[in-house]
């Protein structure tokens, strides 16, 4: 169980030069043993996109080590990280990324070219894909006619067809109603949990808090130590709602404290005129 | 692999629909002009061509017939006679001048051929007589038509009136035009007498025409015999000088305009799906397969542009002869073969362009949200 998929050391990536530099991603080291299910939380802006790039060899550091299967990952050329990433790597996108004019079973089967084994050993594997997320009706679909949940669904075999270690999985909820995200979490889970496949979820869910191995918190581009309690209720100055703070997403900052809103609408309400809601403290 | 990438590449049927036309268009252009030039220099030697006599005898110093002007004693006619392995003579007289015809002056070449004899006579007649009779002439039935001419009309050759007694056909193009009229009256317009200006000469059947030439050249003073082959590419490179430059520079312009429509149409294809081929790299799809697709897609698209274009221009073809009969259009087989490569070098020129966008896409971008 305590072998590691993924270990990264030391890892640093900085946007821009000078005044407008970004350190995204500032000295972050971690390990991902396999079938484990890692969540990483933190707000908006927090490096997390950068993190998993970086984790999923597509993006280089500019620091650091990362070594998947022995391999020191940061070492290979575009073209070595291109096989790795076939091989090795499953991805799933918050917009799913489905390639339009193939249908379901093609863009399950895409990755496939790619790997050792080729399509034609990959097509019963397909198959039981279809099969298992519920997918057999729609093989023939264009992703245009399918549902964001289908589509996500479709993601998820696409990043399973090459039996990857290594699962990354950026917001994958994000665009879709509360009961595919669900339905997609639990996907997530079982793959981690029957496949041995070490899946490492963004999100800001905290549905997934129940279920994961393993939850991360990165703000300002590093790791930090999260308070053992599962959620930190706050109220939203604008509208009174209760809003979780490890996950929320949306923030500002007035008069040295910070607010945290339940929508884009109240913040921009808060950020129009400040003054009017900040008033009241926040914390119950 | 490169079937899925492909189809990604040409989802867009409008897209493809206007980018095949457009190099379609191009190509099209390139090619009419090519089938000008390749049907004017046709039509430019016709006479020739057509009287296909083996050797042809003028004046020496004078090696071709466009614009050119030859005059040869006519009693020589018997020496070349004489001369073994000739089978006949055909004497004509010739003048490059200015016709008046249905209120307008055409330039024309005249040709004075002996009454009677058919043999250096106009080849295909679309209307009335074949061969003129004194005081007559015989028109091409392009400039009759383009002249507003009927038979029984009257022209004018060098202040001199001919009735038009027939029309015939395949003797106009944009450069010259051919008048049938007789020795007598043509020697009468050149005041000249006992001279001919060019001897065609038919050898008996397995005679050599060079070899013959060459002996007429020798045996007989001041004159210059050459043979078919060889006269017909000294007058087709007299004739299409001027209007060689032109049409290549057309041609030039064409094949530029469907680079460029091309490459055009290739890159924008790239820019378009941009976004997922960032997807498909960051799946672990190599560089070199996304550039060798766009490599298949840009042949793919000059083929299909060039295969329109061909259509066209078969399709103008016989459009074009019948409203404008003075261009002559012709569709050879080495222009299209030629093209064709062109077309191909024309899809590789296309493809480098996409080349630094296609390397520079960053797979990161697939974690973006639309
Ligand atoms: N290509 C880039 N060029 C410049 N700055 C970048 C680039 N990518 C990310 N950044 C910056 O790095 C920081 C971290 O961005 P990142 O996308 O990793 O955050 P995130 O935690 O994924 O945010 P979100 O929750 O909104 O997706 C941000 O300040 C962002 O503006
Ligand atoms: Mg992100």
């Amino acid at each position: 169980m305590s072998e590691p998929a993924l270990k990264a050391e030391h890892l640093v990536k900085t946007f821009g030069d000078g005044q407008v530099a970004v350190r995204a991603v500032d000295d972050v080291s971690l390990v991902v043993v396999r079938g484990e299910l890692v969540v990483i939380m933190g707000p908006s802006g927090s490096g997390k996109t950068t993190l998993v790039s970086m984790l999923g060899a597509l993006l280089r550091p500019d620091s650091g080590s990362i070594t998947i299967d022995d391999v020191e990952v940061t070492e290979l050329d575009g073209t070595s990280l291109a096989a790795l990433r076939a091989r090795k790597i499953g991805f799933i996108f918050q917009s799913f990324n489905l390639l339009d004019a193939l249908t379901v079973e093609e863009n399950i089967l895409f990755p496939a070219h790619l790997a050792r084994g080729g399509v034609r050993s990959a097509k019963t594997y397909a198959q039981d894909l279809l099969q298992q997320l519920n997918l057999q009706p729609r093989r023939s679909a264009r992703p245009a006619t399918l549902s964001g949940g289908e589509k996500q669904r479709v993601a998820i075999a696409r990043a399973l067809i090459n039996r990857p270690q290594l699962i990354f999985a950026d917001e994958p909820t994000g665009n879709l109603d509360s009961q595919s995200g669900q339905d997609v979490m639990m996907i997530l889970y079982d793959i981690a949990r029957d496949q041995g496949c070490s899946v490492v979820l963004v999100t800001h869910d905290p549905r997934v808090l129940d279920v994961a191995d393993r939850v991360l918190w990165l703000e300002d581009g590093a790791l930090r130590d999260r308070k053992n309690e599962q959620h930190s209720w706050v109220k939203d100055p604008v509208c009174g709602m209760r809003v979780d703070e490890w996950t929320a997403s949306l923030f500002s900052e007035h008069g040295g404290d910070r607010y945290v809103f339940c929508s884009q609408r109240c913040l921009d309400r808060f950020v129009v005129e400040p003054t009017c809601y900040a008033v009241s403290t926040q914390s119950e | 692999m490169i079937r899925w990438i492909l189809k990604s590449l040409t989802s867009e049927p409008w897209h493809l629909v206007a980018s095949v036309s457009a190099i379609g268009g191009a190509f099209a252009l390139a090619l009419f002009f090519e089938a000008v030039f390749a049907g004017e220099s046709k039509q430019i030697v016709a006479y020739i061509d057509q009287s296909d006599a083996d050797v042809w005898v003028m004046q020496r110093g004078v090696s071709n017939m466009h614009m050119a002007t030859s005059y040869v004693s006519d009693w020589k006619a018997d020496k070349i006679e004489n001369i073994e392995g000739v089978n006949k003579v055909t004497p004509i007289l010739y003048l490059n001048t200015v016709m008046q015809a249905g209120g307008r002056s055409w330039f024309s070449f005249i040709v004075g051929i002996e009454s009677g004899n058919a043999r250096a006579g106009p080849w295909s007649i679309a209307e009335g007589k074949q061969l003129p009779g004194p005081g007559e002439a015989i028109v091409p039935a392009v400039l009759a038509r383009l002249a507003g001419l009927g038979v029984g009309d009257t022209i004018s050759i060098a202040g001199h009136e001919f009735t038009v007694a027939g029309l015939s056909d395949g003797t106009f193009s944009m450069a010259n035009s051919i008048t049938f009229v007789t020795l007598a009256d043509l020697a009468d317009i050149m005041s000249t007498f006992a001279s001919m200006s060019y001897f065609l000469v038919d050898v008996a059947p397995g005679v050599d025409s060079i070899a013959l030439a060459k002996r007429v050249t020798s045996e007989i003073e001041k004159v210059n015999a050459v043979d078919n082959r060889h006269f017909t590419k000294n007058d087709r490179e007299v004739a299409m000088q001027m209007g060689l430059e032109i049409i290549v520079l057309m041609t030039v312009i064409g094949g530029t305009l469907a680079i460029l429509l091309t490459g055009f149409s290739v890159h924008s294809s790239v820019s378009r799906k941009e976004h997922e081929f960032a997807v498909m790299k960051a799946l672990g799809v190599q560089n070199k397969m996304i550039y060798f697709c766009v490599m298949v897609y840009a042949i793919g698209l000059a083929l299909l542009g060039f295969s329109l274009a061909v259509i066209l221009v078969l399709v103008a073809t016989p459009i074009t002869a019948s409203f404008v009969p003075q261009v002559t259009l012709q569709v050879t087989m080495p222009a299209l073969l030629r093209f064709i490569v062109a077309a191909l070098v024309v899809a590789l020129l296309a493809a480098i362009l996409p080349v630094r966008r296609i390397v520079r896409i960053d797979p990161v971008q697939a974690f973006k949200v639309s």
